[in-house]
């Protein structure tokens, strides 16, 4: 026997989830976009990929970004990165206005961007050596980075004896090895099998716990935004725009047995509603009860 | 391993075979032309046969038989009865006369008959040289007269032999008519002397011998054998041939340095041009157009400028090769090094990588094993612009050997030196082939060579070995 069960309101949040926002809104403001808007020149005429855009990402929170395919969410983080210009509006860094593309903003992309000729080890070292830091000390820290995404063994591969996973995890060691401000990742996952996801998720949280950095996550899939952000940014579509900012009110740290608690699926069922997914959800409640 | 799995087809659409079958076809790929060519060669039905001269004759009819006929030359078969025939009927006639007894007219002077004898004796030089009987290159040192009468007298005294039965020619070398008509001609010389003295020579005409000759299929002169390519490519390549100053391998070096050097200065003009349009759209912009234009002019077009501007000898044909080939480097390179993969030019700016570091680090590094096989291609282009370029001016290179041969309808001289230049290329090229993988380890591999697959069947055989013991 199945039955629909009553969600409780995303907005409810328990009071350590209420305190945990509080304080993360008291941390200073690493990244401001204040109206950003981006227009691209097509033969066609004029696309508005983005319109509006304003957001505030705090010091060490975890921030995603979800929309629609094709709703701006690459063009965003892209001018963040200061791989794109905006068109109106402005970005900050630390209050500081951005003008292209720097070691402070580490970027993790959905397809593999390895440098194919270099080792993982020459692979991480790439952006300390860049900085013009002493070689042994470049390789002291690739190691250590390395280290903590668990690759130690394959520090002399090439990318191409790697798996997908592997290769995901060094370039995350390889953007957070710059020690940037915020580290960018456009569906970093995307490219991945259902149980690597899952792992990947696990290690990035570790990572997040242990390292202070700022996250800016964009994704497609609903269950890796609510498991992973402190906040959801649902990005509308044509043109792109901020919708809803969506405070996550599951408590951290964060497991995988919370993906059925009442808390996930209420976000889960919001975000949901709003991006069209037009599929109704039906939960099997016996399930959810015999977890107790 | 694999010993229960069902056989693969050979035939199946978007699959690749295995290294095995693969390696069968590229050698079947080779062995096939050279069998079709083989088989085209010795086949009698496409030729037909002729006769190479092995003993040679002159008949009394100079209206038909006109040329002078010596020992190598060819005759077709019909031609080759005919002049037999002509010969047995010139004995009989002289049989005829013989039996006249003493008032026989036999149409010429004592002296006439017997130098008309000497002749006779010196055809039969092949038969004698072919059996070791007489060393025709003493005549290098020697005067003509002496070298003659050593050779009359190695006759002479063979013919005494025959006669008598004494000799001992290898067989085939002499017919049993040709023995008969020596027989009868013995008779008559030793009638005045035994042994050969210029001075007491038969002086009335003897015995014509039958012409002989290997029967042969007639090809076309430009459709040489493979034995006689390979016998004529050897010769050549060790200069045991009469090629004189046009000495392949001397001429090999020039054609090379004149492929290689063009090349060269070709990488050096075109690779940073290359580099500079397809960075930045500035160069690419400023660039490309021309090129992509001037590549339609063709480079030989140029060669009477070229002479005049650079002089006959090798200058005008590198200009030639790098006029050839820089064109194409410049755009093919060009489009090669904007094929970088932008992820990694973004990935690269966000680790903090500006402009500099971009081409040094990225760049560069990212199209090299691209750059690598575009530069093979380009080499291989180069070698198609030497044979033009080495017309040009002064001929030289190999191209003068097969100008000059091939013209005197030399083939078997040609053909080896197109084999030559098309082996250096490809053997090159598969090197080359064979490093990219040494080299660029991380780049996707193209398909195998036959190098590369003979590399990987040495490299296997030496790894089974190491393996057992
Ligand atoms: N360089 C460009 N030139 C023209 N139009 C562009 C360019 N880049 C993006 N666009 C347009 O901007 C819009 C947003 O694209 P964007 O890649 O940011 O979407 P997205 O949300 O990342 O989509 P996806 O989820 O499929 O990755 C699209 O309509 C796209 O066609
Ligand atoms: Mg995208």
């Amino acid at each position: 026997m199945s039955q629909i069960i009553d969600l409780p309101d995303y907005k409810e949040q328990s009071p350590e989830v209420a305190s945990y926002f509080k304080d993360l809104k008291n941390r200073s403001k690493v990244l401001e976009v204040n109206r950003a808007g981006r227009v691209f020149a097509s033969p066609k005429g004029e696309i508005e990929a983005l319109k509006d855009v304003s957001l505030d990402v705090y010091q060490r929170e975890f921030m995603t970004v979800i929309g629609q395919s094709g709703c701006g969410k690459s063009t965003l983080i892209r001018i963040l990165a200061g791989l794109e210009t905006t068109t109106s509006g402005n970005v900050l860094l630390d209050g500081e206005q951005i003008t292209g593309p720097g070691s402070d903003r580490g970027m993790v992309f959905q397809g593999y961007t390895l440098f194919p000729w270099l080792t993982v080890k020459k692979n991480v070292m790439f952006g300390l050596q860049v900085s013009g830091k002493a070689m042994a000390e470049c390789e002291k820290d690739a190691l250590q980075w390395i280290d903590l995404v668990g690759l130690k063994k394959f520090a002399n591969a090439y990318p191409h004896e790697l798996s997908g996973g592997m290769k995901q995890r060094v370039a995350i060691a390889r953007a957070l090895a710059n020690r940037p401000r915020i580290l960018l990742m456009d569906e970093p996952f995307g490219a991945l099998d259902a149980q690597t996801r899952a792992q990947m998720q696990a290690y990035l949280l570790e990572i997040w716990h242990h390292i202070d950095v700022t996250i800016l996550f964009i994704t497609h899939d609903l269950e890796e935004a609510v498991y992973l952000s402190d906040r959801i940014l649902v990005l509308g579509a044509n043109p792109g725009h901020v919708q809803e900012i969506i405070e996550v009110p599951v408590e951290r740290p964060r497991r995988p047995e919370q993906f059925i608690t009442a808390e996930f699926l209420a976000t889960k069922k919001r975000l949901e509603n709003l991006i069209h997914v037009s599929a109704p959800e039906h939960i099997d409640t016996s399930k959810m009860l015999g977890m107790g | 391993m694999g010993s229960h799995q069902p056989p693969q087809p050979w035939f199946r659409v978007g699959t690749l075979l295995s290294e095995k079958r693969s390696g069968v076809l590229m050698i079947c790929s080779f062995l096939l032309p050279i069998l079709i060519y083989s088989f085209v060669a010795y086949c009698p039905i496409f030729w037909g046969h002729a006769y190479e001269l092995t003993i040679a004759a002159r008949p009394d009819d100079k209206v038909e038989f006109g040329a002078t006929y010596t020992q190598g030359f060819s005759m077709e078969e019909d031609e080759f009865t005919r002049f037999q025939k002509a010969i047995r009927d010139d004995n009989e006639k002289l049989t005829a006369l013989y039996q006249q007894g003493d008032e026989a007219d036999f149409g010429m002077s004592p002296r006439a008959a017997r130098s008309h004898n000497k002749r006779l004796l010196r055809e039969f030089e092949p038969v004698l040289s072919r059996n070791g009987l007489f060393d025709i290159s003493v005549k290098e040192e020697m005067e003509t007269k002496p070298y003659y009468q050593l050779l009359y007298g190695a006759a002479y005294d063979t013919w005494g032999e025959i006669a008598t039965g004494k000799e001992q020619l290898q067989k085939g070398s002499l017919s049993e008519e040709n023995r008969e008509i020596i027989k009868k001609n013995w008779a008559l010389l030793s009638s005045v002397s035994e042994t050969y003295d210029s001075g007491k020579l038969y002086s009335k005409p003897i015995y014509k011998l039958i012409p002989q000759g290997n029967k042969q299929v007639a090809r076309a002169s430009w459709f040489p054998a493979p034995h006689q390519i390979i016998r004529r490519g050897w010769e050549d390549l060790t200069g045991k041939s009469e090629l004189g100053d046009l000495n392949v391998p001397t001429r090999y070096l020039q054609s090379l340095k004149i492929v290689f050097f063009g090349f060269f200065v070709a990488c050096l003009i075109g690779l940073p041009l290359a580099l500079l349009a397809g960075t930045f759209s500035f160069f690419s912009r400023l660039i490309e157009p021309f090129t992509d234009f001037f590549r339609y002019m063709p480079a030989p077009a140029f060669s009477t400028i070229l002479v005049v501007i650079f002089d006959i000898y090798d200058q005008p044909k590198i200009a030639l090769v790098v006029l050839g080939t820089l064109p194409h480097l410049i755009l093919m390179v060009a489009n090669t090094t904007r094929m970088v993969d932008q992820p990694l030019l973004d990935a690269a700016q966000t680790l903090g990588a500006r402009r500099g570091t971009l081409i040094s680090k990225v760049i560069v590094p990212g199209i090299l094993p691209h750059l690598y096989n575009d530069l093979r291609i380009l080499l291989g282009w180069a070698w198609t612009w030497l044979v033009i370029a080495e017309l040009i001016g002064a001929k030289s290179g190999l191209t003068e050997i097969i100008d000059t041969q091939g013209r005197r309808f030399h083939f078997d001289h040609v053909y080896p030196v197109i084999l030559l230049i098309g082996i250096t290329g490809f053997v090159t090229d598969q090197i080359l082939a064979s490093f990219r993988t040494v080299l660029f380890p991380y780049a996707a591999s193209e398909k195998k060579g036959i190098l590369s697959f003979a590399f990987a069947m040495v490299h296997k055989l030496f790894k089974s070995k190491k393996a057992t013991s």
